[in-house]
């Protein structure tokens, strides 16, 4: 994973954390292991030692854990904070979100996702957003449970029918991130994936308005036809 | 057989012996028979477990592959889940536990026979549906059927019912043979036998036994629920209209964890006996391991959010669920640390149960320690639901269920037939399964991290090193398949063909070593006093002390006398 988001560098630097502490155990078990087997071939046949099973070593073991356990609790939760807060929106980005993360609802559903964008337009699959902008899905689900995944620019995050999952993210630099659906959520799972464009702020409106005119002129002609009893 | 003195005589639950074998193997609540048909049917369901896992990792050999369909590839992923959990690892266990532990403590029996005969039974009618299902239409659902995509609105067919039916009946049967566990160690161990005097694989057992009581009900009513909502237009699981989708998480949730934590806690008492047998000596520190042991049921089980980090839940219950996961690495790392220590400056014979201990222990570790990474909450939102998520549960309770379950087969396979599991075959099948293993899983750890491939899914796309992970995971998980059949096969000849091991092959010092190998069906004509947590290293002290003594004196009374 490359990340894209100030908030997926923290997940990246955790993810580094977890997988020094998962290498340090699996190493300390296996060689503790090969050590006590090696041991025993070079007194084969001698009686069985008894080690006394101090208490006090007992108890410097736990606390050693102890101390393991709560270190990673530390940092766990000071770069899980950092990786949830909200980014800030940069120079480059859209001029309208400084205040206010720009608010995009991601809908998924059997098996697409459509985005609907504040000034009315929507697009199914692909999503496009401005660079260097402070962004917040609002992720919902139509039906069974979904999981957004586009692991270089935001944490995974649950659609759950009936509840509102929030997500942040701020692409830094313009570029095509993609993901699949991460639960899985009926035959055609596999192919449930999503594309994240991110691309300059002018760009972006473009899309919002093309979108919105696009869509407002096949409606028209949809509403045309049914009028003209074309369409039953 | 010489009829032997029977000095208490309890009638329930034995088998005239002049009925055909089936009709006994029908009847039976002796807990030796039911403990040997839940391990053989335990292992039938293993190997079919086996042969769907390796159909699912063909499918997965190419990118974009069609070799199942994607109803075929869930469906198959739906009877892999519940296979592999209720009808192999938990019986498998259970199966043990119901025959090792009253053994171990010297009853005479069970203290409720036929609540574990019913349990049985329960088994047995849980695995039918399930298996009749799959002839008509399985789940679709997955591992585990999440709500709503459980629901009949989106699977329409009665594959879910029938999932439902299977794993409740099944459920139902697992805490009814745990209850009776529990009585029996509870009422029935041997004249001083305290608790602190318990083998610790009977101690396991009483852990976990109590864990299943606890969360089977909690699945037997989500189970209740998803049955109202699919055919009685209840809206448990429903959203809007006062249902929640995320109440079946946090139930069905709370008994998978519970589950792994159950055949983690297996998997230790065995090799805590094995390791401590085989390298002649007391468990190093059996009291902080037993008292880990009980922890890591009760923390481990308060984990279960850890399962459900990307969820729309406040992050607080997330930090919660990290504490608890991480809480975990000192009761863990005690007994693991016990476990080591007990083999340090032991004579320790390399036997095949010994080897696949340390096997279990190694594989273990890995899938602990992965596990750990995907606690952490930043870090969950990258891992979960990826392959990497998969190798994680694999190492872990493969290790558990699988090396460490077969080093309890090796181990009271003479106990249970009265012989010796082939040594030689047991070592091939158990470097086998290690490389298979090793080959199988590894990759997927890659393929997870780095690449994003998630889990579930019946096709990937394209990438270069998407396709490797997935070629070399699939012919590991056949090689793992292959290690696997050895030894099944090896149980199967050794049955009947096996070299006679006597009755205390390995010098062990618990008391099922100290009755016949098969036991009567009383178990024991005569008890020792227990008087230590090693009875049978007393007794055999007890006995080269007289006997030392007596040559002493017949080489005496020898002597010409001047």
């Amino acid at each position: 994973m490359a990340p894209h988001s100030p908030g997926t560098d923290q997940i990246d630097t955790l993810l580094w954390i977890g997988f020094v502490a998962a290498v340090i155990l699996v190493i300390a078990v296996n060689a503790a292991l090969l050590y006590a087997v090696r041991r025993f071939r070079s007194e084969r046949g001698a009686t069985p030692r008894q080690l006394s099973s101090g208490r006090g070593l007992q108890f410097r073991v736990g606390a050693l854990l102890t101390g393991f356990a709560t270190l990673l609790f530390i940092l766990a939760v000071v770069l899980t904070d950092n990786a949830r807060e909200t980014p800030t929106t940069g120079e480059a980005g859209l001029a309208s979100a400084k205040s206010e993360p720009l608010t995009i609802k991601a809908t998924g559903q059997q098996w697409l996702w459509r985005y609907d964008y504040p000034n009315g337009a929507f697009s199914y699959y692909k999503l496009v957003v401005p660079a260097d902008t402070a962004v917040q899905l609002e992720l919902l689900s139509t039906d069974v449970v979904h999981t957004w995944n586009v692991d270089e620019l935001a944490p995974k995050a649950d659609a759950v029918p009936g509840k509102t999952h929030k997500v942040v993210f701020s692409a830094d630099e313009p570029g095509v991130f993609e993901g699949n659906s991460a639960t899985l959520s009926g035959q055609a799972y596999a192919s449930m994936r999503t594309e994240v464009e991110a691309v300059s702020p002018d760009k972006y409106e473009e899309f919002v308005e093309t979108q919105k005119s696009e869509i407002e002129e096949a409606q028209d002609r949809v509403v045309g036809l049914i009028e003209n009893g074309e369409v039953p | 057989m010489s009829p032997s003195p029977r000095p208490e005589l309890v009638a329930d639950g034995y088998n005239s012996s002049s009925r055909p074998r089936w009709a006994q193997l029908a009847t039976t609540a002796d807990h030796k028979e039911i403990g040997q048909i839940l391990i053989c049917a335990a292992l039938g369901f293993l190997f079919i477990a086996g042969i769907e896992l390796v159909l699912m990792r063909l499918q997965l050999l190419t990118p974009e592959n069609t070799f199942l369909s994607p109803v075929g590839f869930n469906r198959m992923l739906s009877l892999y889940g519940a296979t592999s959990v209720f009808l192999f690892a938990i019986p498998f266990a259970l199966g043990f536990f119901y025959y090792v532990a009253p053994l171990q403590i010297g009853a005479r029996g069970t203290a409720l026979p036929r609540l574990g005969q019913t349990g049985l039974a329960l088994y047995v009618a849980g695995a039918t549906v399930l298996y009749a299902g799959f002839l008509f239409t399985p789940s679709e659902a997955g591992v585990n059927p999440l709500a709503p995509l459980s629901e009949v609105a989106f699977l329409s067919n009665n594959g879910v019912d029938a999932w439902a039916t299977g794993t409740g009946l099944a459920t139902l049967g697992f805490v009814f043979l745990a209850i009776n566990l529990v009585a029996t160690l509870r009422v029935m161990r041997a004249p001083g036998m305290a608790w602190r005097r318990v083998p610790v694989f009977a101690w396991a057992a009483t852990v976990s036994s109590w864990l299943l009581i606890v969360i089977g009900p909690v699945l037997l009513a989500a189970l209740t629920m998803l049955m109202i909502d699919r055919n009685y237009d209840g809206i448990f699981f429903a959203d809007g209209s006062g249902g929640a989708p995320l109440l079946w998480q946090h139930l069905s949730w709370i008994f998978f964890t519970g589950t792994y934590m159950l055949l983690l806690i297996f998997a230790f008492g065995a090799i805590a006996e094995i390791v401590s047998t085989f390298s002649r000596k007391p468990l190093f520190n059996r009291p902080v391991t037993m008292a880990s042991l009980a922890a890591i049921a009760v923390i481990g089980t308060l984990a279960w959010m850890q399962n459900m980090l990307t969820a729309p839940m406040g992050i607080g219950w997330k930090y919660y669920a990290m504490a608890m996961s991480l809480a975990l690495v000192v009761p863990f790392g005690l007994v693991i640390f016990n476990l080591i220590s007990t083999l340090v400056g032991g004579t320790l014979r390399m036997r095949a149960p010994v080897l696949f201990a340390l096997g279990a222990i190694s594989a273990i570790s890995i899938g602990l320690a992965a596990e750990l990474c995907h606690s952490l909450v930043a870090a969950a939102w990258h891992l979960k639901n990826t392959t990497d998520a998969t190798a994680a549960t694999h190492f872990a309770l493969i290790g558990a269920a699988v090396l460490a379950g077969f080093a309890a087969l090796y181990y009271w396979f003479p106990k249970m037939t009265g012989r010796t599991m082939g040594e030689s075959l047991g070592r091939i099948s158990f470097w086998t399964i290690m490389t298979g293993l090793l080959l199988g899983f590894v990759p997927l750890f890659f393929a997870g991290d780095k690449e994003g491939q998630v889990v579930d899914a019946y096709k990937y796309f394209d990438n270069g090193a998407l396709t490797t992970y997935n070629v070399i995971a699939s012919i590991g998980v056949l090689i793992l398949f292959l290690g696997v059949l050895l030894t099944i096969l090896n149980a199967i000849f050794s049955r009947a063909n096996g070299p006679a091991a006597g009755h205390d092959p390995w010098a062990g010092d618990t008391l099922e070593w100290f009755t016949l190998s098969p036991p009567e069906p009383h178990n024991f004509d005569v008890l020792p006093d227990v008087r230590s947590a090693r009875p049978l290293r007393d007794i055999r002290e007890a006995i080269g002390h007289r006997t030392r003594r007596s040559e002493q004196a017949a080489a005496r009374e020898s002597q010409p006398v001047a």
